[in-house]
């Protein structure tokens, strides 16, 4: 239920921002592209808050609280595999995410829409009034278009919904060892925050062993790469935000790499659950 | 007609680690037990002394440190064991969102149960078990009784052949508390076989065939009931509505024959409860001269 509250958060928080007017705005030439970026930074760094804090805590909350109410004894004295369990409730969250994701892009897309309209006959309006030439004009627009409701955009969206995933099975594996809520979540958070590093941090390690790096430390660094998931292909959020295309490679490539990660997660959150006692 | 038993247990032990101490909790020790098919088991001891870890070892839900649990001869550790059992856990609770309808139907779909059959299954569930009125109601606000009967409804929504019930009466009146033990004999004539523990003794008297006492994890005593609590030279008879007439007749007929003895005359007791009561005193009398004696008084 709290999730709709956000939901609701999110749409006034999306409303404001679209009829704020910032205060360096209409001054510069590229001023109606800036407007639209910062509209949607705003709704995007919000939906990717949300999405993953939720793919964290709900999932991390799941088995304590089954096992709280005894749920779970009920559940699993059924004929149910564990693992289908595990998978039953992780579905379950990603579900909600991706709803809820769905939600809020719809509610961007329709305010960056008629957002984009507007600033669209704004730009046509001073073509006239400046005289300017008709491929300045077209230049002008298809800037401007470019920022607003693109597959790229959506594209972006998705790389969200991926990172969730990712999160999800992530606080998933974690909460079938752990033993207090808590915990696993704060490890999702500090391990979330270490996979914006991990491509640094490993370059930095090979190249400060200059000279041979022996297999052994290649071995390590990739078996680290594993467990801490490698955020660094998801930075296209980023750069969707500005507009920029997303080749239709690299996006097969995230999918793939989320599915893999999700994979990993998940059998080893099964293989510490099958021998798990209650 | 059948000859695997329902439930096999063999040589079950069961240690907790203990936090502080080396030594580890042996919550069951050594126990081993065998339900046949259709038999009415109950399982009777004081608190913590391993009736719930014993059902858990059961379902699968911990693992023997030693020995193993065959239900239907089908190891417990195995998914598909369960396919035969239904297990009402002590205290139950549930999804406190879902209304009992919900509740029944997520259990079902659980058991692989589908449209019609699934429907069918929880509207025969929820008369059974008297909850019609409150089915559109939140399990959040269910009473205690009310609990108890959806568990109930829970464990047998798949029609289990054999069900598992860890103090199905406790926290329920005495009204409820009947309508869940003439349920229980209810399976019985189905041919369900039923393994509950409890400790209203007169309640386990009244349904169950087969009993097993269990102190520290051990188990003391087992067998049929009849053969338990069963005083081999004596006679009780019992009859309604007597006068003081026909007791002084009896009692002068008593009198008049060559080798019988009028022992006492009052209302029937609770014989398993002085069982019961017994093996208490004699498990403690064990317990307390084991390391001065050594002795053994039982
Ligand atoms: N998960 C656990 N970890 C540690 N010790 C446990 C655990 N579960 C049970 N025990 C211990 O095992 C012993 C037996 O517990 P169990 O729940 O089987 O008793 P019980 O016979 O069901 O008691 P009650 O009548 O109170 O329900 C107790 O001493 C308990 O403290
Ligand atoms: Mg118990």
């Amino acid at each position: 239920m709290k999730v709709f509250y956000f939901l609701g958060v999110f749409a006034v928080l999306m409303l404001a921002a679209s009829f704020f007017e910032m205060p360096w705005s209409r001054t510069t030439e590229d001023s109606a592209e800036q407007e639209l970026i910062v509209l949607k930074s705003t709704a995007m760094g919000a939906m990717a808050m949300f999405s993953i804090l939720f793919a964290i805590a709900a999932t991390a909350l799941l088995i304590p609280k089954d096992l709280e109410d005894r749920t779970l004894y009920t559940i699993l004295s059924k004929p149910v595999p564990r693992l289908d369990y595990l998978i039953g409730k992780l579905a379950g969250v990603l579900i909600l995410v991706t709803v809820s994701l769905l939600l809020m892009n719809g509610l961007l897309s329709i305010i960056l829409h008629f957002k984009t309209e507007e600033l669209l006959l704004v730009e046509m309006a001073k073509a006239e009034a400046h005289g300017w030439s008709a491929e300045h004009l077209e230049l002008r627009l298809s800037a401007v278009a470019q920022q607003g409701v693109t597959w790229t955009l959506q594209a972006g969206i998705g790389a969200i919904l991926f990172k969730a995933m990712v999160m999800a099975s992530l606080a998933l594996l974690i909460s079938t060892f752990s033993s207090s809520t808590l915990f696993t979540i704060v490890i999702a958070v500090v391990i979330y925050f270490m996979g914006h590093f991990t491509e640094d941090a490993r370059n930095y390690w090979l190249h400060s062993q200059s000279g041979g790096v022996s297999k052994e430390v290649k071995l390590m660094t990739q078996g680290i790469a594993l467990i801490f998931p490698d955020f660094q292909l998801y930075n296209i959020i980023d750069s969707t935000i500005e507009g920029k295309k997303v080749p239709q490679g690299i996006f097969t490539r995230l999918a793939i790499l989320t599915l893999f990660y999700s994979g990993i997660y998940s059998v080893l959150a099964w293989f510490t659950f099958r021998k798990k006692e209650f | 007609m059948e000859d695997i038993p329902a439930v096999q247990i063999n040589h079950l032990v069961k240690e907790f680690p203990s936090p502080f101490r080396k030594t580890k909790i042996r919550a069951v020790d050594d126990v081993s037990l065998t339900i046949m098919p259709g038999e009415v088991y109950g399982l009777i001891g004081p608190n913590g002394s391993g009736k719930s870890t014993t059902m858990k070892a059961l379902l699968g839900l911990l693992r023997p440190t030693a020995g193993s649990c065959y239900v239907f001869g089908k190891n417990s550790l195995k998914t598909d064991s369960r396919q035969e059992i239904g297990f009402l856990p002590e205290n139950p609770y549930f999804y406190k969102h879902l209304s009992g309808e919900e509740t029944l139907r997520f259990y079902a779909k659980l058991c692989g149960m589908r449209g019609k059959a699934l429907n069918n299954h929880v509207d025969k569930m929820l008369e059974m078990v008297s909850l019609q009125d409150a089915r559109k109601r939140r399990v959040g606000g269910y009473s205690k009784g009310m609990l108890q009967r959806i568990g109930l409804a829970q464990a047998l929504i798949h029609e289990p052949r054999l069900i598992i019930l860890d103090e199905p009466t406790a926290g329920v009146d005495p009204v409820g508390s009947r309508e869940i033990r003439d349920l229980i004999v209810q399976l019985k004539d189905k041919g369900v076989t039923v393994f509950l523990c409890s400790h209203l003794l007169e309640q386990v008297q009244e349904v169950c065939d087969h009993v097993g006492i269990i102190f520290n994890g051990k188990i003391v005593k087992a067998g049929p009931l009849e053969d338990l609590i069963a005083i081999e030279d004596q006679t009780e008879i019992l009859i309604k509505d007597a006068g003081p007439r026909t007791l002084a007749r009896i009692k002068a007929v008593i009198a008049d024959s060559e080798n019988a003895d009028f022992i006492s005359m009052g209302k029937p007791r609770t014989t398993l409860e002085r069982l019961f009561l017994d093996e208490a005193k004699k498990s403690n009398a064990t317990t307390m001269t084991a390391d001065q004696k050594g002795g053994d008084r039982a």
